[in-house]
């Protein structure tokens, strides 16, 4: 029986090895290339491209990246929870529509809803002809191109992202532990801080690593929102495979995000192991 | 954990929505096949149905956003296309990768109506391995409701009466190149205080700029988003039609010139049919039907008097020779295209 259930995994690890692990070996292969005079690619062994990341120019932007991920993934965090939470609350007949509306977003391309935000925030957009035909602004507010709407961007693209694997752990928990807690006496607001939120923790973390990793590659949000004005990490990879003809460096780039993400993910479960633990579930 | 696994492929799939995935196929028949590699809408589809059936020929047609992508796709060896049309500062570096084939002029009589000013251009002397399809000059556009005096310089770019009004395009090459004009230098300059010089500029630049922009930039002309900035020729023709208060101008210092190429790679299958095609679009009157329909400038010396009065009076599309004698073409700059890709990472950086 067994064998037979690993003959099931094999068309997904098939998948996993042709369209995961050997294109990003070939990111590998090419972190140590060189650049050649024209762009083309030279499979010489060379630790420069990892040097020049650790340029001022390349951490700063780097650092500026990580801080704009954390912001996403706090807002992400303080808007998703709730709803999450709210969710799991209502009559189960409403749940799949509430959940459906959180989706329902995927169904049109990206690149199409961020255009879409153009067209509410612009100068003559939806939100200041309003605002300026009920008269409470004169001039049109300065509403895109800017780092608040790349935020807004980011988390707008990300917000479902955590709002499932929260409602995935809530849905879960166990309504029991909670009657316990009232039973002992606690109030509301100490069950939620001692029961709720702990047993919520595996989908809080797995959903802020998925915004926060998604967050620290994304270009098309500061591009088409930020007016391409101030380059995030994934802009300057984005910008290493076009205008400037560096795969090389743009890999070794990629590289530091892979692992910057698997490292989290290795915090992670580390994280999720000893709460296992703590449950004597371990 | 059952839900939770329920929903990983969900989430993979977003995933995969929100990077873009995009898929391109063709057919094949028994016919004679050409498969173009070029720039979306860049020919009127009615000229190529008619190449067809006088050829009876089927034309393949996948669309790049820009060179590099074009030459990305053609280096990894994905797609076997006969004909392609790179920009000039590109056909100059696929000539250098071995990219190109040499074209045999003696299947393209209708070469002999190019204007003579396309003949020999510095990014492929003798046009050996492209010809002059279409071009252009990066110019000022400018809306007339917000700039009552017409700019004649980079440097009105600079004026702080349009803080968080100036669009430029989102390409180092041509950003850069602009402020090297402005300072009178060459546009493709590799002297380090001559890249300086324009970087620290471009930097005070900054508080005017509302947004880099080169796939939507019309958009924002259109919807007076922007009052002035960095266009082409042929986009400026593009948005006056659709906002009849908008001016261009190519600036005293000169402005850069640029031009789409036919242009043949190596791997081609079909060499004949691809020189055959661009014989037939160089048909002073088929190119007539071809550029009216474009609205870009029309390179064949023979089709002008043959154009319509409206696109021979159209000062965009057609810009006179005293503007055309003060541009300069985009060299290619090899390994110091590291340095640009670095002053325009630091012009975004916010350092």
């Amino acid at each position: 029986m067994k064998n037979k259930g690993k003959l099931l995994a094999v068309p997904g690890l098939l998948w996993l090895g042709i369209f995961f692990v050997i294109p990003l070996l070939f990111v590998v292969i090419l972190a140590f290339s060189q650049r050649g005079v024209y762009g083309e690619i030279i499979y010489t062994f060379t630790l420069e491209n990892f040097s020049r990341f650790f340029e001022p120019l390349y951490i700063q932007i780097f650092f500026e990246s990580l801080i704009v991920a954390v912001a996403t993934t706090l807002i992400c965090l303080l808007l998703g929870y709730p709803l999450a939470y709210m969710i799991t609350r209502v009559n189960p007949k409403w749940q799949n529509a509430w959940l459906l509306i959180v989706m329902l977003p995927f169904w049109i391309n990206f690149l199409v809803r961020s255009y879409a935000w153009v067209i509410i925030l612009r100068s003559q957009g939806l939100v200041n002809t309003f605002l300026q035909s009920i008269g409470l602004i004169d001039q049109p507010l300065t509403l895109l191109y800017t780092p608040g709407a790349v935020l807004l961007g980011m988390v707008y693209a990300l917000l479902p992202f955590i709002i499932l694997p929260i409602y995935v752990s809530l849905e879960q928990l166990d309504r029991k532990k909670l009657e316990a807690a009232y039973d002992l006496g606690a109030s509301p607001l100490k069950a939620f801080w001692h029961v709720t939120l702990p047993l919520s923790m595996p989908g809080v973390i797995s959903g802020s690593i998925l915004v926060f990793v998604s967050s620290l590659g994304m270009f098309v949000v500061p591009d088409i929102m930020g007016g391409a004005k101030s380059a995030l990490f994934g802009n300057i990879i984005q910008n290493q495979f076009l205008s400037a003809r560096d795969w090389p460096f743009g890999s070794a780039l990629s590289m530091v995000v892979v692992l910057f993400s698997i490292i989290l993910i290795f915090l992670y479960y580390r994280a999720t192991q000893s709460q296992e633990k703590l449950e004597g579930r371990g | 954990m059952r839900l939770a696994k329920a929903f990983v492929p969900i989430v993979m799939s977003t995933i995969l929505v929100l990077t873009g995935c995009a898929g391109s196929g063709s057919g094949g028949e028994e016919k004679k096949v050409l498969n173009i590699y070029s720039w979306a809408d860049n020919f009127n589809p009615d000229v190529i149905k008619d190449f067809e059936q006088k050829f009876g020929a089927k034309v393949n047609y996948d669309t790049f956003g820009s060179n590099e992508e074009m030459l990305a796709k053609l280096q990894a060896g994905g797609g076997q296309y006969d004909l392609i049309q790179p920009s000039d500062y590109m056909v100059k570096a696929m000539i250098n990768l071995n990219l190109l084939e040499e074209l045999d002029k003696s299947k393209i009589p209708n070469v002999e109506n190019l204007q003579d000013n396309f003949k020999n251009p510095p990014y492929d002397p003798e046009s050996k391995h492209s010809i002059v399809y279409m071009s252009g000059v990066t110019g000022i556009a400018y809306n007339k409701k917000y700039i009552k005096e017409a700019p004649d310089s980079w440097e009105d770019l600079w004026n702080p009466e349009y803080k968080g009004r100036v669009v430029l395009m989102d390409d180092n090459r041509e950003v850069i190149g602009m402020s090297l004009k402005k300072n009178g230098f060459s546009n493709s300059s590799v002297e380090e205080t001559e890249l300086n010089k324009a970087f620290v500029d471009l930097k005070a630049l900054v508080p005017n700029i509302l947004a880099f922009d080169t796939n939507t930039i019309k958009q924002k002309f259109i919807t007076e988003e922007t009052w002035i900035g960095t266009v082409w020729s042929g986009d400026a023709s593009f948005i006056a039609a659709e906002n009849p208060d908008i001016g261009y101008v190519v600036p005293k210092e000169g402005g850069t010139i640029f031009a789409d190429t036919y242009a043949i790679p190596k791997a081609g299958k079909n060499k004949e049919l691809a020189h055959e095609f661009i014989n037939y679009m160089m048909d002073p009157e088929v190119s007539v039907k071809n550029y009216e329909y474009i609205g870009y400038s029309n390179p064949n010396a023979k089709a002008l008097p043959l154009h319509s009065e409206e696109y021979r009076n159209n000062t965009m599309i057609n810009l006179s020779p005293e503007e055309l004698s003060r541009t300069e073409w985009l060299g290619d700059v090899g390994e110091n295209l590291k340095v640009y890709d670095r002053l325009w990472t630091e012009l975004k950086s916010g350092r």
